[in-house]
């Protein structure tokens, strides 16, 4: 008798789930008279939550947008989703916002391998998605219908991390130092392209792996090369770790790291500016974090998100959504994917106001934003630059 | 050409890696149960260390202190609370045991400090010393001197006190230090509580080093148990002196063979001592033959 | 007289064994009360299934501590996704090589038990091997994809592309059945006995002229050969293998799972697997917590239920007592 009420129970238990399943499959592109539901994912958790600083900045400007009144009278619900920088969780996380939240579209995500995992799941569903802060461009080359990436990808920092590095006279020797992980594969990969282009090869390549927290071997290894410029594809702990020793052991090449890293954070985080003095770093922003010309946009995170420091990532996204928002706003109050997607293809030029390059979609071409400027200390102040030695 | 320098910085980090596998080869002395959640305790003390210099404005030294007391009290309370009420179990339990509440450890670290990497404020801003062409930093002194006088007091009171005394006769036998008027649990939670100071005194070390995130914790267990393996599983002499081995192997390998390896050196050595010898330098018979 | 003869035949009936048989069939009928995202989650809790199962048997049956579980479990995954990337193989030419490779790690693994390594030292010495197969995923650029991964392609199932979650379920569910029912069998064997034997006294099972060492080394081959195909299952649900996927990490999921389940109970780490992969769907919103939540569920459940669910759903059906689960 026990047993068969037991059965019967979980029966009925899955019924249930299983019409309300079938009951929420009401609306089904995320569109209502009221709202338009944008899903983030980012990597809240996890060894890479401190880049998820993108999508904290990306709901704070969505927050923002309907205090000002909304798209077309409707107001921006967000969904967060966490992912880790995990590629099953990365999937999960997608069919959620896809299948049971049903999102209009997909905003965010910050690694570029969970964002190659999921990027068949996308496809399928014919989600627009925009790439907020991951850099690989893989992501979005070829053209597809529908995703685009809102931010400099690897090849473009790449570049102009390796012009950079050729307009310092004599620049000859390179040494590379990086984290044997794809991010700063996106990184250093396209810069050493750019340079092997001009037949420029690294004299000597090193690892330093995250978590280390002495960088003696690799920076004794580099000094022993004797290079002209060294790139260094790091994280923050570790970009901080490897400029400290390099300052211990003299070596005294200028130093090029990755947008990865802000200057003045650096700074706080090496302590003195003899140290940091020699470090380059791609620059994606209008001004410096804490400059006039982004003043509003930190001004924004801080409303919404008051404890947040504000780091190279934290307003990143926020180029972005303002071309998003454009898009949105350029649809109209009849809004469907497809017409959203037709409106994003005919951004161009777009202003941000927050990053330096302009944002420019067209349907053969999903890179939106192809300039990115390279930033370092000068006379103790960190300033944006033209080529070696030469302020803007 | 640069032997000297590299191992100078090998047996800074190996001193760090001593302590650690020191403090964890303490606990298994004591109690038999290897701490698999040891290196979250060690990530504890530095973000204890964090959290009053740079939200409570302590200076250093006084955290420093505060923070290792804490810790001793986590462990003895951890060991009271936890360990000694699954003493009955299997001993795979104790294992789950400690995994378990390192990642509690490891999620409250990150529920309060999210998404920030944290700066140490400058310790010493002592610029280098220079013996010629070694640079010396006043942190690896630090280090140094610290661990040196820890390890002193440390083996001063284990073979010379009688509270040392009481150590070694519990280690050999717990039922005959019963019998002879010892309380052998009080006994098990104060040295938990040794073992966590102990792992405190390296995360307050390593804090102004590098910056804190609250998986730090990881890589210093493996470092830990390699140098424990290496040194030999029960040896507290052989914990230190396969630390400082390990420490400078790393640097070694980094160097003149290839910087990819660092990351695994500390595994192969693990393998190759337990495949080739497994008592380690020091330690005693492992192989169970059955 | 005939009423409680009926009755007693009826007890026997639900109480037996083979009323587990009625979860598979039960469970065919999952696709049509579930979206993609639901199907998703089912199809990785059958993953997790075989990696419960697999992981049980050297942690639960064989009493072991062991670490390498992610790794045989990455093993799996990579050799299947490098057959099929490299070589193109059908997906269902890959399940068994996987299931090999896993074996074969499972072995090199615990190798150093033949000469006596028991225990803890046993536990590091696949908590290194595990950390080293993940190296060379890292490092293996050409072969592994390196820290980008590999890209799976589309899988074939003898001419059927899986390429919905429906299709893949049914696959699954084919294969976890089949693998549970023969571990089932495992357990009961000779083998499974000795496993259970070595656990619970060593010297006794040794006295019995029973090569303890070889059948360690035996549960953990047979541990990494389950662990192997889970993970050629995973590399196809997933679409993407990555060395971040199969760290240490994931292995608390992997020693939860068992542990919530129950320890050495086969019913368990289906109950363990099922529970804990809907478990973290939840969390995903609250950094921090996942660690937490993970953490207290063990101790909570090594202080006050350490032989798991499995335990509990036991004192209602007595089908579920684990015959071989003993306090020690």
């Amino acid at each position: 008798m026990k047993q068969s009420v037991h059965l019967l129970r979980v029966g009925i238990a899955i019924l249930a789930c299983a019409l309300t399943t079938i009951a929420s499959a009401a609306e089904s592109t995320g569109v209502t008279d009221t709202t338009i539901k944008i899903g983030i994912m980012g990597p809240f958790s996890g060894n890479a939550a401190s880049y998820s600083k993108a999508e904290i900045g990306l709901d704070a400007y969505y927050k923002w947008v309907n205090d000002q009144g909304g798209v077309n009278g409707r107001k921006i619900e967000t969904v967060l989703e966490d992912y880790a920088c995990d590629s099953a969780k990365g999937i999960a996380a997608v069919k959620k916002l896809i299948y049971q939240d049903k999102v209009f579209m997909l905003h965010g995500n910050s690694c570029s391998a969970v964002a190659m995992a999921i990027k068949p799941v996308v496809l399928e569903a014919g989600i627009p998605w925009v790439i907020a802060h991951a850099a690989n461009g893989a992501i979005s080359a070829p053209a597809t219908k529908n995703i685009f990436h809102g931010v400099p990808v690897g090849k473009t920092m790449g570049m102009a991390m390796g012009r950079f590095i050729v307009t310092k006279p004599g620049a000859a020797k390179i040494a590379v130092i990086q984290h044997t992980d794809d991010w700063a594969k996106s990184y250093c990969g396209p810069a050493m392209e750019f340079l092997a282009s001009k037949n420029i090869r690294p004299v000597v390549e090193v690892s330093f792996e995250r978590g280390e927290t002495d960088a003696t071997a690799q920076t004794l290894k580099i000094k022993q090369a004797n290079p002209d410029f060294v790139i260094a594809c790091l994280y923050e702990s570790e970009t901080a770790i490897f400029l400290k020793d390099a300052k211990k052991f003299g070596l005294n090449a200028p130093v090029m790291g990755t947008a990865g890293t802000d200057l003045e954070n650096t700074l706080k985080r090496v302590g003195d500016l003899d140290t940091v003095s020699n470090y380059y770093v791609p620059h994606m922003y209008a001004d410096n974090l804490d400059g006039p010309r982004l003043k509003r946009f930190v001004e924004i995170l801080k409303k919404y998100y008051p404890n947040e420091s504000v780091t190279a990532f934290s307003l990143i996204s926020m180029g972005s959504a303002a071309a998003v928002v454009e898009a949105l706003k350029r649809s109209g109050r009849d809004l469907s994917r497809e017409k959203f997607i037709a409106e994003l293809d005919k951004i161009k030029d777009f202003d941000t106001g927050v990053l330096a390059g302009r944002i420019t979609w067209t349907p053969a071409d999903r890179d939106g934003v192809k300039e990115v400027a390279v930033a370092g200390f000068v006379n103790g102040k960190p300033a944006v630059l033209k080529a070696w030695g030469q302020p803007l | 050409m640069y032997f000297l320098q590299l191992t100078l910085s090998g047996l800074a980090q190996g001193a760090i890696y001593a302590l650690v596998a020191l403090s964890m080869c303490v606990v298994y002395r004591a109690t038999t149960v290897v701490n698999f959640g040891h290196g979250d305790l060690v990530m504890a003390g530095a973000f204890v260390v964090y959290l009053l210099v740079v939200l409570a404005g302590m200076p250093f030294l006084v955290s420093a202190i505060l923070a290792v007391a804490l810790l001793f009290v986590l462990g003895l309370l951890i060991e009271v609370g936890l360990i000694e009420r699954i003493k009955s179990g299997p001993h795979i339990g104790f294992a789950l045991m400690c995994i378990a509440f390192g990642y509690v450890l490891r999620g409250i670290a990150r529920a309060v400090w999210g998404r920030e990497v944290l700066p140490m404020p400058r310790v010493f801003d002592l610029s280098p010393v220079m013996f010629g062409d070694l640079v010396v930093t006043a942190d690896a002194l630090v280090i140094f001197f610290a661990v040196g006088v820890l390890l002193m007091l440390f083996f001063g009171l284990f073979y010379r006190t009688s509270a040392g005394r009481i150590m070694q006769a519990v280690c050999q036998s717990e039922r005959g230090a019963a019998l002879v008027g010892i309380n052998v649990p009080t006994f098990h939670g104060v040295m938990w509580g040794v073992g966590a100071a102990l792992g405190a005194v390296g995360g307050v070390l390593v804090a102004p080093l590098t910056l804190l995130h609250p998986a730090l914790g990881a890589s210093f267990l493996i470092k830990g148990f390699a140098a424990m393996t290496l040194g030999g599983f029960g040896s507290l002499a052989g914990a230190v002196v396969g630390g400082l081995l390990l420490g400078v192997a790393e640097q070694w390998v980094g160097f003149y063979v290839s910087t990819k390896l660092i990351d695994i050196t500390a595994y192969v050595v693990i393998i190759l001592v337990l495949a080739l010898r497994p008592n380690g330098l020091f330690g005693r018979a492992v192989a169970e033959r059955v | 007289m005939n009423g409680q003869a009926a009755q007693g035949a009826w007890a026997r009936w639900v109480g037996g064994t083979h009323v587990f048989y009625a979860v598979p069939l039960l469970a065919l009928a999952i696709p049509l009360f579930a979206n993609q995202y639901t199907q998703f989650v089912v199809n990785l809790m059958l993953v997790y299934v075989l990696v419960a199962v697999g992981f049980n048997l050297v942690l639960g049956n064989l009493g072991q501590l062991a670490f390498a579980n992610t790794a045989l479990f990455g093993i799996g995954a990579y050799t299947a996704s490098m057959l099929m990337v490299h070589a193109g193989w059908p997906f269902w030419a890959v399940i068994l090589p996987a299931g090999i490779v896993g074996a074969v790690a499972g072995f090199l693994a615990s190798v150093t038990a033949l000469r006596g390594i028991r225990n803890y030292y046993l536990a590091i010495v696949t908590l290194a091997f595990g950390e080293l197969l993940r190296w060379i995923y890292i490092h293996g650029e050409a072969a592994t994809g390196g820290t980008d991964g590999l890209a799976v392609p589309r899988a074939d199932f003898f001419g059927i592309a899986l390429d919905s979650e429906t299709a893949r379920f049914y696959v699954f569910l084919l294969i976890v059945t089949v693998i549970v029912k023969a571990v089932s069998n495992l357990l009961q064997s000779k083998i499974g006995r000795a496993i259970v034997a070595i656990r619970d006294n060593e010297l006794a099972t040794a006295s019995l002229a029973i090569p303890t060492g070889r059948y360690i080394v035996l549960a953990f081959t047979l541990s990494g050969s389950i662990v192997g195909v889970a993970g050629s299952l995973f590399a196809v649900l997933i679409g993407h293998v990555a060395p971040e996927s199969f760290g240490l990490i994931e292995l608390i999921l992997h020693f939860a799972m068992v542990l919530v389940g129950g320890l050495g109970s086969l019913f368990g780490s289906v109950l363990g697997a099922v529970a804990l992969t809907a478990l973290p769907e939840y969390f995903r919103r609250f950094p921090g917590l996942y660690e937490m939540f993970f953490g207290g569920l063990l101790i909570v459940f090594l202080l006050i239920q350490p032989r798991g669910l499995a335990a509990l759903c036991a004192k209602w059906w007595p089908a579920l007592r684990d015959r071989y689960f003993r306090d020690r």
